[in-house]
């Protein structure tokens, strides 16, 4: 487990020296939100309608912002060709990496969220569910994005690419996603959304290790 | 010496894995694959659009299912076929899989394309709207997604081909993996889509009449897709094996 710890304290006191890309996704965020009642009008009921979908699409575009980060700069230093060379399975790296992704990028949305939730005038009731449906979707958001990020990573403008592949594999996490929110603001129970998501997590914890590393092996041929 | 003998399909296998052996061999079989597609689309729109009793709710409209239910099984059925090439190109490296990978690619981002567009020509009239957000049509603009990036990620990579087709494969096998939750998760919405009215288990709900067509349409677009695989996968194999010798020898051929 020695060289899993080491790789995710590397990657945090990296991620932690480059403050810009932590803040610059809720920066983001604050500023695509403020675009909604401006566009929209600011009907506090039309806002609530449309929030549960405004705040989860705005934490997958905030992802895609970074996701393409996850190996980027590795690949280019040469780091990811140690990854592959040393003794240490390649998928254990890989979930490494992706751990350390979602603490930088996943977690201060989270955390962010009801900020969002407050202008958009989502019910108080829902902040819970809200919180838990993006602490459970978010780390799948890096899970596939580290597919992408591995495929794309030899790319110079790899972005758009990465969201073309990204995108469709990720519409399952959004419909239970802002689902739960949407059950909840109306007063049902989240539940099944809730369970569907973890059940994803699951799958994605247990096969795209394994996928993210055949695609660096392929793209370092 | 005993004479080794070996089952016939597993020699075809083996010669069909090699390139030189794989484009002698479907050279063969290509006018007949579009021979007979063309005879089994002639028969079947003519059974569909002139024989077949009209729908007693729909009218004639209801004749575009003729079109629009084969495309849609082919959209579904190349990405199957292009899931195990997929699987095929990056377990044993098969070069000819890789062919069919990247030559399966666009013509079943057609096959979805025209899918698409039948069925919003045929809601207009009978939904009243070009597109509803309904399960099925979701998911069908998904996977014509899925299409793309495949598609997308074997330009991306332009400098090396063999690279970019297991780049391509790769990403199609996680896509064949994410299908059946994509399309359980979007069919978590009601759906204003009609129910399934063929069904190989049980009766189907349609009269031989109107089976007929569909069904003869059906095989001849499989008819189709085999004769425009081949013809893809050999220009492939002969762009990226054009410093072979076979190549050569192909095109000293065509030059006497």
């Amino acid at each position: 487990m020695k060289p899993f710890f080491a790789l995710v304290k590397r990657d945090l006191t990296l991620g932690l020296r480059r403050k810009s890309q932590i803040y610059q996704p809720l920066v983001f965020q604050l500023l695509v939100v403020t675009m909604f009642p401006l566009g929209l009008g600011s009907g506090a009921k039309t806002l609530a309608l449309i929030a549960p979908a405004v705040i989860w699409i705005l934490a997958l575009l905030a992802s895609l912002l970074t996701l393409d980060q996850i190996f980027k700069n590795d690949y280019d230093d040469g780091s990811v060709e140690s990854y592959v060379l040393t003794s240490y399975p390649l998928s254990s790296s890989v979930l490494a990496k992706v751990l350390a992704h979602w603490l930088l990028s996943g977690l201060p949305l989270v955390v962010f969220a009801p900020v969002i939730a407050v202008l958009l005038h989502l019910p108080s009731h829902s902040y819970g569910v809200l919180m838990l449906s993006l602490l459970i979707g978010t780390p799948i958001f890096s899970f596939i994005g580290s597919i992408g990020s591995a495929l794309t990573m030899s790319l110079k403008h790899g972005g758009l690419l990465l969201t073309v592949l990204v995108m469709p594999l990720l519409a399952p996490v959004l419909i239970f996603g802002a689902g739960a929110v949407v059950e909840s603001s109306l007063g049902n129970s989240a539940n099944t959304h809730i369970l569907l998501l973890s059940g994803m997590l699951v799958l994605c914890i247990t096969l795209v290790p394994f996928a993210a590393a055949a695609a660096i092996k392929i793209n370092l041929e | 010496m005993k004479k080794q003998r070996t089952n016939v399909i597993v020699r075809l296998y083996h010669q069909l894995g090699s390139p030189p052996s794989f484009y002698r061999i479907s050279g063969y079989f290509l006018k007949w694959l579009l021979l007979i597609a063309i005879i089994l689309t002639g028969i079947g729109l003519y059974d569909g659009l002139v024989l077949a009793p009209a729908d007693y709710q729909q009218g004639d409209s209801f004749r575009i299912i003729y079109i629009h239910v084969p495309m849609a099984w082919m959209s579904m059925f190349v990405y199957a076929i292009m899931g195990i090439a997929a699987l095929i190109a990056i377990i044993w490296r098969m070069k000819v899989a890789e062919a069919v990978l990247i030559a399966s690619a666009p013509i079943g981002a057609w096959f979805t394309l025209i899918t698409l567009v039948t069925g919003s020509l045929w809601g207009k009239p009978m939904w009243g709207t070009w597109w509803e957000w309904d399960a099925r049509m979701t998911s069908e603009l998904i996977l014509l997604f899925l299409y793309i990036g495949v598609m997308a990620t074997y330009t991306a990579f332009n400098d090396d081909s063999r690279k970019a087709a297991r780049m391509a494969a790769l990403i199609a096998v996680v896509g064949l993996v994410n299908l059946p939750i994509i399309h359980f998760s979007v069919k978590w919405w009601s759906s204003i889509h009609q129910g399934t009215t063929v069904s190989i288990m049980g009766e189907s709900r349609i009269t031989w009449e109107m089976l007929r067509p569909l069904l003869t349409m059906a095989v001849a677009t499989k008819f189709y897709y085999g004769y425009s695989m081949l013809k893809r996968a050999r220009t492939y194999l002969l762009e990226t094996e054009q410093q072979k010798r076979w190549v050569h020898d192909i095109v000293e051929e065509k030059k006497s």
